[in-house]
């Protein structure tokens, strides 16, 4: 007999002791766990655990657009691949891209774009493909994470990170990063990124009813989030190179 | 008189052209602190500016590092030295590349930048033998794209550079031409720097210890030739080596005792 799922949402999304349905207080980020520089062949990579969500990210660049008419005699161009595997998801997802994988592709390209300096590459691209291997709400926002984190350890000349983090209402209150389950059944979402260098807002959509109080207040608890996942992903990106330096510092740092 | 100026190539090599860049990224031993793209460098705009790797931000009151990589303070210019990217053609440049294409005006080269290098034949005869120093410049000296094949290593020396266009190549100088024999390995392009050392002094410890021929290029390739496989192997190891362990202290010394150790465990003196 086959597994059968049923696609049913739970009445309430909070339990009696006022916990989220898997545990967490209300702004209680899901664990976040990040690597770097795992895949060999690409230029620059990243994995990222968030919560369910399992994605691989792969740059490469820069190098030359194929097919050539896309290139711009001008600047360079980025061009993001968002792809999710068949197994990703509960109803096996069909493997060619569909109008919700181009659109977050769209997305997420213009969200990394005012990071990087394409007026230096004229005729060149950059490539970013990422993998959903595993699906489980605000896959969106954990792209862009990851993403930024595979350009940097590529080498790209970056002005800063992106992060970003969904906010949302469930059974009307306001809560951070939300879960699968949270974004089919709730209210409100609210995936949003930023971008540090000039710390404004590079992704925002929006899906679902709240008043403007409450968008406003979303947006202070989504940068709240976004400061503490920044930090895990610059505390990534250095961990790579410093824990080659203290294998062989012998002691000498610590003077 | 073209295969005798190709065996000319064989000799020792001492690479002097590619010792600039060693002082910045040997740089201080107290420096190596790690920063990564957006991290403020310094507040204090006054007393430094902004060096390579750098940008000021908007509102001019910040410094931050572009690249992840080493941040190091060289008089008042914070530079941040990258640990990886690509490798960007400047004129001057000696590096080594692929022929990729060919056709009977240019050959296109391979030479692990964005763009393809173009090789035309005027550059790869001297001047001299072009005007015809035998038959009074007959045409059949004409150059043409006949003296290398698809698949061909060969030096080039880089003629001319920017961002816009391909970057213009010639075999003609010292050390240039084509390698009929050795291996080819490529490294990160930043973690160059690390294989020669200062003052070329890990290249010579290198060249010693394993009784080989190597030649450094900018572009991140590496030609090397021992006097049998087991050397080889063992150079291409510590060439491995130097670039995972590139950002640390004391690197040389470490390397020469590793190869030490090596040569004792593999059993070759």
């Amino acid at each position: 007999m086959p597994l059968i799922i049923k696609d049913e949402y739970p009445e309430k999304l909070f339990r009696e002791d006022g916990k989220r349905l898997d545990g967490r207080d209300k702004h209680e980020l899901r664990p976040i766990k990040m690597e770097v520089g795992l895949l060999k062949n690409a230029d620059g990579s990243a994995y990222l655990e968030w919560g369910n969500n399992k994605i691989f990210a792969a740059v490469y660049g820069p190098r030359d657009v194929h097919p050539h008419y896309l290139s711009k005699p001008d600047r360079g161009i980025l061009r993001v691949f968002y792809r999710m595997a068949t197994f990703s998801v509960f109803e096996r997802k069909r493997p060619a891209p569909g109008r919700r994988e181009k659109e977050i592709s769209m997305v997420l390209g213009d969200c990394l774009e005012p990071l990087l300096f394409l007026e230096l590459y004229p005729g060149n691209s950059f490539e970013v493909f990422i993998n959903v291997m595993d699906a489980d709400g605000g896959t969106r926002c954990a792209c862009a994470t990851v993403a930024a984190l595979a350009l940097a350890d590529a080498g790209v000349p970056m002005r800063s990170l992106v992060t970003a983090v969904a906010v949302g209402k469930i059974d009307g209150e306001l809560v951070t990063d939300l879960s699968g389950i949270e974004d089919k059944a709730g209210e409100a979402d609210l995936p949003c990124a930023i971008t540090w260098f000039n710390e404004e807002l590079s992704l925002l959509q929006f899906d679902g009813s709240m008043d403007l109080k409450e968008f406003d207040e979303s947006i202070t608890l989504a940068k709240n989030a976004l400061i503490k996942i920044h930090e895990m992903q610059l505390n990534t990106l250095k961990n790579k190179y410093i824990a080659i330096q203290e294998e062989y510092s012998g002691g000498k740092n610590k003077k | 008189m073209e295969n005798e100026e190709d065996e000319s190539i064989e000799e020792t090599f001492t690479d002097n052209d590619e010792t600039e860049e060693i002082a910045e990224f040997d740089g201080e031993e107290n420096s190596r602190e790690v920063v990564v793209p957006g991290e403020v460098l310094t507040e204090d705009t006054k007393n430094f500016l902004p060096g390579r790797g750098t940008i000021l931000n908007k509102d001019r009151t910040k410094i931050i590092s572009l690249n992840i990589g080493l941040k190091q303070i060289n008089k008042n210019y914070i530079n941040v030295i990258p640990l990886k990217g690509s490798y960007t053609p400047r004129a001057g440049d000696k590096v080594i590349a692929l022929v990729i294409d060919k056709n009977p005006v240019k050959y296109r080269l391979d030479i692990n930048a964005k763009d393809q290098g173009i090789l035309k034949p005027k550059n790869t005869v001297k001047r001299n033998k072009m005007r015809g120093f035998r038959g009074g410049g007959s045409d059949h000296e004409a150059p043409s794209t006949e003296k290398y094949q698809i698949g061909d290593i060969l030096i080039v020396k880089v003629l001319s550079a920017d961002r816009l266009n391909q970057p213009e190549l010639t075999t003609v100088g010292q050390y240039l031409g084509k390698r009929r024999d050795g291996i080819v390995i490529s490294i990160n392009p930043p973690k160059i720097p690390r294989v020669i050392g200062r003052d070329g002094s890990m290249i010579k410890m290198l060249k010693n210890l394993t009784k080989s021929n190597i030649f450094v290029t900018q572009n991140g390739r590496i030609w090397l030739k021992g006097e049998n496989i087991a050397y080889e192997r063992l150079l291409i190891d510590a060439i491995k080596k130097i670039e995972r362990e590139a950002h640390t202290v004391g690197l040389t010394d470490r390397i020469s005792v590793y190869i030490n150790n090596e040569k004792k465990i593999r059993g070759i003196n």
